[in-house]
């Protein structure tokens, strides 16, 4: 089915149609969900609800950008409001996390691994991983991000330097990313 | 949204690489989860569906285990209320111009005369009713007495004259009795009886055999004794006043009311029995409603939700019929080759039903009908040419179709599930047999012949290789004919009939024609509702 007839036949609220279009996205965005949940099972119940406003609110898709992304900020915007539901997560939001991760250093390199990248990218406190998220890898600016997590801009700044410097040292000690001096190779070796 | 230098920083592309690259693949349950938020009307009819079915079970069951009482003795507040209206019509305008069986039913021991006549017992005989309590009784403190059901009771009750009384003698003897009660009217009578009473004194009659109509004007005074008693004062002084041979009228009145007087119990109590006939049947004959005759013909309109399936079979390539290069992969039964299930699809229509006896109907009419199943397949990233071998009329010349399709029937990139809808107008024509049950509640069955005119469909064919579905309209067969059986309660409700219960259909040709090899005969198992009113 084309990305066109899929559209049509899930605005006609056709099953075929909607479990086409989840088949064909689903693991995407489970990902995504996975990188901002505590667990797996938190996971599935954002990427649930965020399907069901996927479908429930097709009619608003205006085919001016990609489908892809249009499902991909509903899914985030799902999240994120699951997220400010708990109390911790809008506590760690104003807290330094910056001591205490213990990662256990790999003694030989493994390959760079996606599933690694996210695992590491999981062990960051709440706070961090969110922005993190948001900005590194969603694309959402500072100005964006607070506005989705009601902080200050600066505080989404300073809250994303401290993630980025937190989860280089994770990669680093998982032999993920080199040590600072061989950066620059491993870089070009990874891609 | 994104920030000008996002892409300047090497950590942060590569980060965003990777994580892209990772894809889970979520559990089944959240896609349920996920289509029954979205189909929540399914539920919606499938709750409805099941209150309904359970709510007729619930009154049919009710009605099968404890039919109501007799209708004469049921005692529910709304008809109570229905019925005291009506006797309030049915009352004179003064307490004292009450008609005399209105003026039974009000009597205080709550029990019609003629209850108590047909249960044998009487004021005459001086026998309490309480102890007679077989038969029937009208109780006065939950009276429900509706205008069948009393003219029912009455011609239990009463043995009615043959011959009705002619109009003009029933509208002067309203007027009178109405008049009854003024003295002009008493003396009028008084007189008249007593020169009646003069004449027979002087042909040698006897009061005793009066003509019913003067003893029938006293008692529609509602007081046999007081207005005799007051006949023969009255009597007396108008025969006073008169003058004329004082002593023999009044020697004459005074036998006449001595005569009276003499007249017994049992003759003043057959003399109120026949004004109550008389008025039992004024009012069977000019208030009572005319029951109508039975009516014949009946318009049912039903709907019926369906789970429909089919019937695949044919197509067996090892035959040396069909040997054709790309049939000889797959021999054997069609069924294990394919993934399909059953759909839910409805009927709806309406049909002219015509007693012919008390118990069958005829009926005939026009039927919508959608029906489908779900096929399971795959679609593949290239449209791939698949094959339909043809059989001829004869059997041995072959022919081809050959179309190019992205279902796939083993294999592919993504599975998918699609429905083949047929969308059918039918013309039923078919009987309903009562075989169970009372006027209210019913157990009918029924089955009918329904030729068919296939609307339109979407549906996809197999290739005859088994492995691709395709669509190729014209090997459908556009008319068919169908059968259907069905069982269903009935039960009357304010003057329709509710039906409910389970029906079969089944298509009896196949859906395509006789070029293709495989044959498919569509079934559905629907729950029948209908409803069905009596025509003018």
């Amino acid at each position: 089915m084309t990305e066109e007839a899929i559209l049509q036949g899930c605005l006609k609220n056709e099953s075929a149609a909607q479990r086409e279009l989840y088949n064909r996205y689903s693991p995407k965005m489970l990902a995504v969900c996975y990188r901002f949940a505590h667990n797996r099972e938190d996971a599935e119940d954002m990427l649930q609800e965020g399907f069901i406003k996927v479908f429930s609110q097709m009619h608003t898709f205006q085919n001016k950008g990609a489908f892809e992304g249009w499902i991909r900020r509903i899914i985030v915007h799902t999240c994120i409001n699951n997220l400010k539901k708990n109390k911790r997560f809008n506590e760690s939001l104003d807290i330094v996390h910056a001591h205490g991760i213990q990662v256990r250093e790999e003694s030989v390199p493994s390959i760079v691994q996606a599933k690694q990248v996210v695992e590491c990218i999981r062990l960051l406190p709440i706070g961090y991983r969110t922005v993190l998220n948001l900005y590194a890898i969603e694309g959402y600016s500072h100005r964006e991000i607070a506005d989705m997590l009601d902080i200050e801009e600066s505080t989404s700044r300073s809250q994303y330097t401290r993630a980025k410097q937190m989860l280089e040292d994770i990669l680093i000690k998982k032999k993920i990313l080199p040590k600072p001096r061989e950066k620059s190779e491993w870089l070009v070796a990874i891609r | 949204m994104k920030e000008s230098n996002f892409y300047s920083d090497d950590f942060e592309q590569l980060i965003r690489e990777k994580t892209e690259q990772y894809k889970m693949y979520p559990s089944e349950k959240v896609w349920k989860g996920v289509h029954g938020s979205l189909h929540t009307k399914r539920k919606w009819f499938i709750g409805s569906m099941a209150l309904l079915v359970g709510g007729i079970l619930f009154f049919a069951g009710r009605e099968l285990i404890a039919p109501s009482a007799h209708p004469v003795l049921a005692t529910k507040g709304l008809a109570a209320s229905d019925s005291g209206a009506a006797l309030s019509r049915l009352a004179l305008p003064s307490a004292t111009h009450r008609h005399p069986a209105l003026a039974a039913l009000h009597a205080p021991n709550n029990t019609t005369p003629a209850a108590r006549h047909y249960n044998g017992s009487d004021d005459a005989t001086g026998e309490d009713d309480s102890q007679s309590p077989k038969g029937i009784t009208i109780s006065l403190n939950h009276l429900v007495i509706s205008q069948p059901d009393l003219s029912e009771f009455l011609s239990h009750a009463v043995a009615l004259p043959d011959h009705a009384p002619a109009l003009p003698v029933i509208a002067a003897r309203i007027a009178v009795s109405s008049a009854a009660g003024t003295p002009d009217a008493v003396a009028a009578r008084l007189t008249h009886s007593s020169s009646d009473s003069e004449q027979r004194g002087m042909t040698g009659e006897t009061t005793d055999e009066m003509d019913g109509v003067n003893s029938q004007s006293v008692l529609e005074s509602l007081s046999g004794r007081a207005a005799q008693a007051r006949y023969n004062h009255q009597g007396r002084d108008l025969a006073h006043i008169k003058g004329g041979g004082p002593s023999l009228a009044k020697g004459r009145l005074v036998d006449s009311s001595s005569s009276a007087s003499k007249a017994s119990a049992a003759a003043i109590a057959e003399s109120e029995d026949r004004a109550r006939i008389n008025w039992l049947h004024d009012y069977a004959l000019y208030t009572l409603a005319v029951s109508q005759r039975q009516p014949r013909t009946y318009l049912q309109l039903t709907l019926s939700p369906t789970v429909n399936y089919r019937s695949l079979s044919g197509g067996d390539y090892g035959l040396s019929k069909f040997n054709g290069p790309n049939v000889l992969e797959h021999p054997g039964d069609v069924q294990r080759y394919v993934d399909h299930s059953p759909a839910l699809g409805f009927q709806v229509g309406g049909s002219i039903l015509y007693r012919v006896t008390r118990n069958l109907s005829i009926k005939g009419g026009l039927q919508f009908n959608f029906s489908r199943y779900m096929i399971k397949a795959y679609t593949t990233n290239d449209a791939q040419p698949a094959i339909i071998t043809l059989s001829s009329y004869y059997g041995y010349v072959m022919d081809s179709l050959t179309s190019l399709t992205r279902m796939g029937n083993f294999g592919g990139r993504t599975q998918v599930s699609f429905s083949n809808d047929y969308y059918q107008l039918s013309a039923p024509i078919g009987f309903e047999l009562r075989v169970l049950g009372n006027e209210r509640l019913q157990f009918n069955i029924g089955a009918t012949i329904q030729p068919s005119y296939l609307l339109n469909t979407n549906s996809y064919m197999l290739s005859s290789d088994y492995q691709n579905y395709l669509k190729a309209p014209r090997l459908f067969r556009r008319w068919n004919i169908n059968g259907g059986v069905e069982a269903f309660m009935t039960y009357k409700l304010d003057g329709v009939r509710l039906q409910a219960g389970p029906e079969f259909r089944y298509q009896l040709l196949s859906t395509y024609n006789s070029q293709y090899p495989l044959t498919e005969n569509l079934k559905g198992y629907g729950f029948k509702l209908g409803i069905v009113k009596e025509l003018p």
